[in-house]
């Protein structure tokens, strides 16, 4: 069964693209986009948690403005019309988080991700052209995500109820702080999702992180060493930046430091790990 | 009973029974991942019980006379459970959902064909598990609060009031959870939908009430499964709507019921 | 050419590959032969990059896996042809791998008419057979048109159409000068295939050799023969140094000589013979022979 002839060498007939950076840059900016919009978990994710968000946000406003006249006095000076309007980012924060970490654990869960390396295994290119689609769109949706929620929301506060619109100072940095706190949440997903590879535990991390742990620990006394930590939760942090009300808050401008500290943190942790670990 | 079963398969009923508990018990012990959770939740109930009695303990001279007297030292020494149950409610659901997704529900089916026996066994032998981990994790719990809060800050023991049924009702809560996580896996039979069904009621719902005007949120949040069961293991009730400890554990009893009468039904008409 | 030097791998204090040298050539199918957990999977998914040898090196083309800027012109691999998100379409899978390399959607199409998928391109991936996962793997292996194709297992779960079917290409694409090593536990598909043989088994390397070689190796010097009186004849043959196994029939089994020696031995001291044969061999028997002693998980015999 030998070959009797040696055989002419292989002559390819489809020639590869020039090696520069950039070429390379964008073909995994391209592929990653491919596999991003055909996921449909992804879009079922984002679509879901708009419409929860939008559909959260008529709720409550609705409910305050059909219950404003059973309010006591105490409660109706305490009403504010931005934080009770932005109240959904509580729950909108986990479908961000969810989309970040789903963008990288489906590849993990089914496999995909062999094939993802096989073709870049330059992995640390794989993790930055999904961090930099994740950042364009998920700010995208974020922004229009709140803006959309907030402005229905404030669309039912009517009659003799307070109520805020976007020319307001206070509520456009509310509904921007908003945003970009999710957006940041959707990058903590896919980074703690590339550590963790697994869907079950990226979510049930995220969940306990952004909804149980700030209610164990918010009502602990506030002592020095509460002061020290309890504030900067991430969640406590996205309060920071919607949230005007609250006196233990870290100002906004720290907020978002510490925040995007965390995401680099989380990011420097999952590249390490995806460099020296087998795919 | 079917009448045109053979007798002897009768007869054997007991023995059908314990050989699927005993097969359930095998699945569950060999599969890295429940003596993890399991593990894990021993270990935040008590954790819980450190972190939040020594901030107390810490930081009680700060706290308002009002806050000092709705000060609940069980209910603190407990509050580990509000973590522990995420892990306890996906190790039900995951239970069987990795069933499905693995395909080993077919191999689980041929061995033991009658569906209804064996998720209720399977329901079983976990509640009897995950019943006494985390009723010695109450314990524990209990045990560490009682040394962690000195001084000025009260501390409970179980003689008083209450206190007993709190922490054994740390125990029938989470079993309880536990059980409410394999019906909805048995519900959804996915991994994704199931966990997020259960986080759903179990988090995002509460959270949901709190957004509400406040007599709203005093209406619908005392009934939600999570909040009702939870009364169980609290010895002074954190708001005047909440249910009492007993009528709260039968409703979270209630919702856990139907949801697997659901299932029962479901399961006579699918497919594996 | 795929290249390994020294290639290790340890997972923890357990080598699944160990001191792997060879060398796999363009123009020839190069079966790579090995029991379950022999560390084939483990090799391959060190020569592409996937997981990370503990010591030693793997190179393609004389370049690291990981090295490389446009892998898949040089290198296209079906390793787990299940390992796609089944919620995509078997288009946008390879679209996806495609842009990756800057490798034109015209290829895509062209690699899904190679293997037949087109009709079903905008199908979901989940909803395929195991065949037409398959094929939808070896389409993904072919995008780039490489020089080098590795296959694992690539015969897993075909009907025998599409056994032919990946035989006939993976021949194929050998005689197009490339170099294709294919894993297989099929000792008869891989004696259809393969022109030369890499054996594992533990972990190290057992043979490196042409296939005919290795089974006209094996069949050499065994030797069956019938004579009257079969013991004095056994006898005889273990002071030439012959292996003697006497089979129940009273045959002896003649490991180590020749028939020719055989038969001057036999007509020299008298012998009646009724029968004296050449032992065929198979790849089979040569491979069971070669990994003998170096199985994993292996059966009990019953007693």
């Amino acid at each position: 069964m030998t070959p009797t002839d040696p055989p002419a060498a292989h002559r390819p007939h489809a020639t590869p693209p020039r090696a520069t950076p950039l070429a390379r840059g964008r073909a995994v900016l391209t592929s990653e986009w491919i596999k991003l919009r055909s996921l449909r978990s992804l879009w079922t994710t984002a679509l879901t948690g708009f419409t929860a968000s939008v559909g959260l946000s008529l709720l409550v406003c609705s409910s305050y403005r059909s219950r404003w006249h059973h309010l006591g006095a105490q409660a109706r000076a305490h009403f504010h019309p931005t934080d009770t309007g932005l109240g959904f980012l509580q729950i909108t924060a986990l479908f961000f988080g969810a989309l970040g970490a789903l963008a990288v654990t489906t590849e993990y869960g089914t496999g995909q991700i062999h094939g993802t390396l096989m073709a870049t295994p330059q992995r640390p290119l794989v993790l930055a052209a999904k961090t930099l689609l994740l950042f364009v769109l998920g700010s995208a949706l974020a922004l229009a995500t709140v803006s959309a929620a907030f402005l229905l929301g404030q669309s039912r506060l009517t009659g003799t109820m307070p109520h805020a619109s976007l020319t307001d100072p206070g509520a456009a940095h509310a509904v921007l702080g908003g945003a970009l706190y999710l957006t940041l949440t959707g990058l903590l997903g896919l980074f703690l999702g590339t550590l963790v590879r697994s869907t079950a535990i990226a979510l049930s991390t995220l969940l306990g992180l952004f909804t149980i742990l700030p209610v164990l620990v918010d009502d602990l006394p506030k002592s020095p060493a509460w002061r020290h930590t309890v504030p900067y939760l991430p969640s406590n942090l996205g309060l920071s930046l919607w949230h005007s009300h609250i006196g233990f808050l870290v100002r906004p401008a720290p907020a978002a430091g510490t925040l995007a500290l965390y995401v680099l943190v989380a990011a420097a942790a999952a590249l390490t790990l995806l460099r020296t670990r087998d795919g | 009973m079917n009448p045109t079963l053979p007798a002897e398969r009768r007869h054997s009923m007991p023995t059908r029974l314990r050989a699927t508990a005993r097969s359930e018990w095998v699945k569950l012990w060999s599969v890295r991942s429940a003596p993890t959770v399991l593990a894990a939740t021993a270990l935040v109930i008590v954790a819980g019980a450190f972190v939040l009695c020594s901030g107390y303990r810490s930081g009680w001279a700060s706290m308002s006379a009002s806050e000092q007297a709705a000060f609940d030292p069980t209910f603190t020494s407990l509050r580990g459970i509000e973590l522990a149950q995420m892990l306890i409610g996906a190790l039900g659901v995951l239970a069987v959902t990795s069933e499905h997704g693995t395909g080993l529900i077919r191999a689980t089916l041929a061995a033991t064909p009658q569906r209804a026996q064996l998720l209720t066994v399977k329901g079983l032998v976990l509640g009897a598990v995950v019943w006494a981990l985390s009723t010695a994790s109450s314990f524990a719990a209990f045990t560490a609060g009682r040394h962690l809060l000195t001084g000025p800050v009260p501390h409970a023991s179980l003689d008083d009031p209450g206190v007993l049924r709190a922490v054994l009702g740390g125990g029938l809560y989470l079993t309880l959870i536990a059980l409410f996580g394999t019906a909805l896996g048995a519900l959804t039979r996915s991994t994704p939908l199931g966990l997020t069904t259960l986080f759903g009621v179990l988090l995002v719902l509460p959270l949901t009430a709190g957004l509400l005007p406040g007599d709203l949120t005093d209406t619908i949040l005392p009934y939600l499964p999570g909040e009702a069961g939870s009364q169980i293991w609290h010895v002074k009730p954190p708001s005047p709507h909440s249910l009492t400890p007993w009528h709260g554990l039968s409703l979270l009893t209630l919702y856990v019921a139907a949801s697997a009468a659901a299932v029962l039904t479901l399961h006579r008409k699918r497919d594996a | 050419m795929i290249e390994a030097q020294g290639l290790t791998k340890r997972y923890g204090r357990k080598a699944a590959v160990s001191g792997l040298d060879f060398r796999v050539e363009p123009g020839r199918v190069t079966g790579f032969l090995g029991p379950n957990g022999a560390g084939k999977s483990t090799t391959m998914r060190m020569i592409l990059g996937l997981d990370l040898p503990t010591s030693g090196t793997v190179t393609v083309n004389g370049r690291r896996y990981q090295g490389t800027v446009w892998p898949l012109h040089q290198i296209g691999a079906l390793l787990d042809a299940r390992a796609v998100h089944p919620g995509r379409s078997a288009y946008n899978h390879l679209h996806s791998l495609a842009a990756a390399n800057g490798i034109p959607r015209s290829r895509v199409e062209a690699v899904l008419d190679q293997v037949g998928l087109t009709p079903v391109a905008r199908k979901r991936a989940g909803g395929f057979s195991l065949g037409m996962a398959q094929r939808l793997g070896i389409a993904g292996a072919l995008l780039g048109d490489p020089g080098i194709l590795l296959f694992d297992e690539p015969v897993n779960g075909l009907d025998p159409d599409g056994i032919l079917w990946i035989r006939t290409l993976m021949r194929s694409l050998a005689a197009e000068g490339r170099t294709v090593l294919v894993s297989s536990h099929l000792m008869s598909e891989m004696a259809l295939t393969a022109d030369h043989l890499l054996v594992i088994g533990q972990g190290r390397l057992l043979a490196d050799t042409p296939l005919n070689e290795l089974i006209a190796r094996d069949a050499a010097n065994r030797v069956e023969v019938r004579a009257v009186d079969h013991h004095r004849l056994a006898d005889d043959l273990r002071t030439l140094g012959g292996d003697i196994t006497l089979k129940p029939d009273g045959t002896l089994l003649v490991t180590g000589l020749d028939s020719a020696s055989v038969g001057e031995l036999a007509a020299a001291r008298g012998h009646v013979l009724h029968q004296l044969r050449d032992v065929t061999s198979s790849l089979e028997d040569a491979y069971f022979r070669l990994t003998e002693n170096s199985v994993v998980y292996r059966t009990p015999v019953p007693a």
